[in-house]
């Protein structure tokens, strides 16, 4: 997120775009409630009438993947109405003259024609947030989990650079990020383009200073991500680590990602349960759980708050840097030697430019939002207040295009994925937790009830699933959540693997998969 | 004192939720090793004392029997089978060395966790960069 989770009581307009946020992050929803009550106007844009959409002043129920067309034509709306901070576009950004011709050509009627929103609601939606001062966007894997989610959330940059909605209380760019340390593990540089701090592994100067730190030379191109490595495995991967990720249920087109590890000669899992990726190793390391680690995680705003231990781990399980160390020093690598959390955290602190302000002792506190440059500094609640990173703001030139793949003849409905309130991910954890399994005990599919009288449906009856990867058995639910010929599902059940029909694309650049789109067929069993 | 009515004391530990990307801060009320409450913190920077379903009650997992409680390798028979950490250590730390062996050191791949500690995120990519010198290392971020 640019801005503090308490910011978010203080926009006037706050603008929700592919975010079930009452269900996925229940708490940080509170604050936009709080707002809303304090008079704050809410614009809503999701394919599916969700809690929020029930909420708000717009609802803007876009079709499935088009997202663009949509911001596009609210760009156009505020650039010919003039609602564009000409001051801030002037001071802080380039190019703003030919973002404005440029979306120019995107009309509400024409973006209208793409996302079946009336054309009229864009515009209102447009000029209400155009006006908004400020205005606040926030977003979640809605925008991100589709082959077009790079443009997604350029497009949404472009709406709050020609408002001037940044670096201001109330306003910015607020991605809420999905695990509770999603945002740690790209700190710290488990990523194949940045070692720890966003240090990219390209520049020579950074190269340099990392082989000298970790003693050994090191590749000056990017690696790779899962998603190759998992298409390359038995071909050019042969040996996988995998720390506390259920691979198997959580990744797109299931077949596909069971053979790949299957291929491997070496695949060693550190988890808390043995879970279907676990059953597929050579080798299973117990670990320790949450309540059983000291550590840090690092939050959706930034913050670096400390976990503790509170019990001890069960049997023989041991905390994942003390099991990675050993397999480091049994292979005869140096600087493994660690006696506890703390000398690791430390580490990472002084290789890491937006950490370099704190350390073990600091960290206590929960006070700090990174970027912390230097000793001393107060941390970063707010990005972006006088300048950003790379200099002046850049537009993006963003166009429309449609998903992977579109419903057709024989894959006639849109099938959508994500949360639910009361499982997180799969169901490791939840499913193992008597009063959360009491509350939601099976998947659905969530038809419109008017959808499951035209399919030959039974509402509490079966349905047979199927896209162009396979097929699932699932138990369908009449719900006007959902709208005609769009249906929905969360993956949070292994026993109804709704990732065996996913994976129709990936974004080019993150190569995120399309988890938001799939083209289906429903038939009652 | 009635030895009927006495029991062991319930420790408070401050830590952070283990579900969303929020943060929320809350306390671990123990007795005997096991969690048996969850308060909100009132003073949480990310909650201010709010908590939702999973925060507040979706602690029992922490104690399920199924947790994993020792190694496992797996046998001639195509079978996992309980094992020592010295033997299973061993036998990953050879399976990595052997691979990069036989087919390089891009042979190797590293997947970090988004639920773990940062430290253990920081230690997977470490251990691919010192171990082979790739950046062949990732997290669950795009699923």
């Amino acid at each position: 997120m640019s801005n503090p989770l308490s910011d978010m009581e203080k926009p006037d307009v706050i603008f929700c775009i592919g975010t079930n946020m009452t269900e996925a992050h229940p708490v940080a929803a509170t604050r936009l409630k709080k707002a809303i009550a304090r008079g704050a106007k809410l614009i809503v844009a999701d394919p599916r009438r969700i809690r929020l959409a029930e909420m708000a002043d717009i609802y803007l129920p876009i079709r499935v993947g088009s997202d663009v067309a949509l911001l596009l034509g609210m760009a156009h709306v505020i650039a010919r109405d003039g609602l564009y901070d000409l001051d801030f576009m002037s001071a802080r950004t380039e190019g703003f003259e030919e973002f404005l011709d440029h979306v120019g050509q995107f009309t509400p009627t024409w973006a209208a024609g793409i996302t079946g929103v009336p054309a009229a609601d864009i515009e209102r939606a447009a000029i209400l947030y155009g006006s908004a001062k400020p205005g606040a966007i926030f977003y979640t894997l809605g925008i991100t989990e589709h082959i077009c989610g790079v443009e997604n959330v350029q497009s949404l940059c472009n709406l709050a650079l020609m408002t001037g909605n940044l670096g201001k209380v109330g306003g910015g760019i607020n991605p809420m990020r999905g695990q509770n340390n999603i945002q740690g593990a790209g700190d710290s540089g488990a990523i194949p383009n940045n070692y720890v701090g966003f240090q990219p592994v390209t520049n020579p100067a950074i190269q340099a200073k990392f082989e000298k730190a970790y003693g050994r030379p090191l590749d000056a191109e990017k690696g790779i991500t899962k998603v190759t490595a998992l298409d390359r495995c038995g071909e050019s991967i042969f040996a996988m680590l995998i720390d506390g990720e259920n691979t198997v249920v959580s990744d797109p087109d299931q077949q596909h990602c069971v053979h790949a590890l299957k291929s491997l000669e070496h695949l060693v899992v550190i988890d808390i349960f043995l879970t279907e990726t676990g059953e597929l190793a050579d080798v299973v390391l117990p670990a320790a759980a949450w309540a059983e680690v000291d550590g840090h995680f690092t939050n959706t705003e930034r913050r670096i708050q400390r976990v503790r231990k509170a019990v001890e781990p069960p049997g023989e399980a041991q905390p994942d840097w003390w099991i990675i160390s050993e397999i480091a020093k049994r292979m005869g690598m140096k600087g493994f030697d660690y006696s506890s959390a703390v000398p690791v955290f430390n580490e990472l602190c002084e290789l890491s430019p937006i950490y370099a302000g704190i350390d073990w002792e600091l960290a206590e506190s929960g006070q700090y939002q990174w970027p912390i440059p230097y000793k001393g500094h107060p941390g970063t609640p707010r990005l972006h207040e006088t300048e950003f990173t790379n200099g002046r703001g850049k537009f993006s030139f963003t166009h429309y295009r449609d998903p992977a793949e579109v419903i057709d003849d024989a894959y006639p409905v849109w099938l959508t994925t994500g949360r639910r309130l009361e499982s997180y991910h799969t169901r490791t954890q939840t499913g193992r937790s008597q009063g959360i399994d009491y509350l939601l005990a099976e998947e659905t599919l969530e038809v419109h009830p008017e959808d499951v009288h035209a399919w030959g449906l039974v509402d509490g009856g079966w349905a047979e699933m199927s896209s162009r990867r396979g097929t699932v058995k699932i138990r369908v639910e009449a719900t006007r959540r959902s709208p005609r010929g769009t249906v929905f599902a969360s993956f949070a059940f292994p026993e109804v693997p709704i990732n065996q029909l996913t994976g129709s694309g990936y974004d080019p650049i993150t190569e995120t998969a399309e988890l938001k789109v799939c083209p289906v067929r429903v038939v009652a069993v | 004192m009635n030895p009927n009515f006495s029991h062991p004391p319930i420790t408070k530990t401050r830590t952070i939720c283990g579900y969303c990307g929020v943060g929320c801060s809350l306390d671990l009320l123990v007795r005997d090793n096991r969690i048996i409450g969850v308060q909100p913190a009132m003073d949480g920077p990310a909650n201010e004392g709010a908590l939702c379903v999973k925060g507040q009650f979706a602690y029992d997992y922490v104690h399920h029997p199924e947790r994993l409680t020792h190694p496992l390798v797996r046998g001639a028979d195509g079978q996992l089978h309980q094992a020592t950490w010295d033997e299973a250590l061993d036998r990953a730390a050879a399976g990595f060395t052997q691979v990069a062996a036989k087919h390089g050191r891009h042979a190797v791949y590293g997947v970090a966790s988004g639920r773990t500690p940062t430290e253990a995120d920081y230690l997977m990519q470490k251990f691919i960069r010192v171990g082979f010198g790739s950046h062949y290392i990732d997290n669950c971020s795009r699923a």
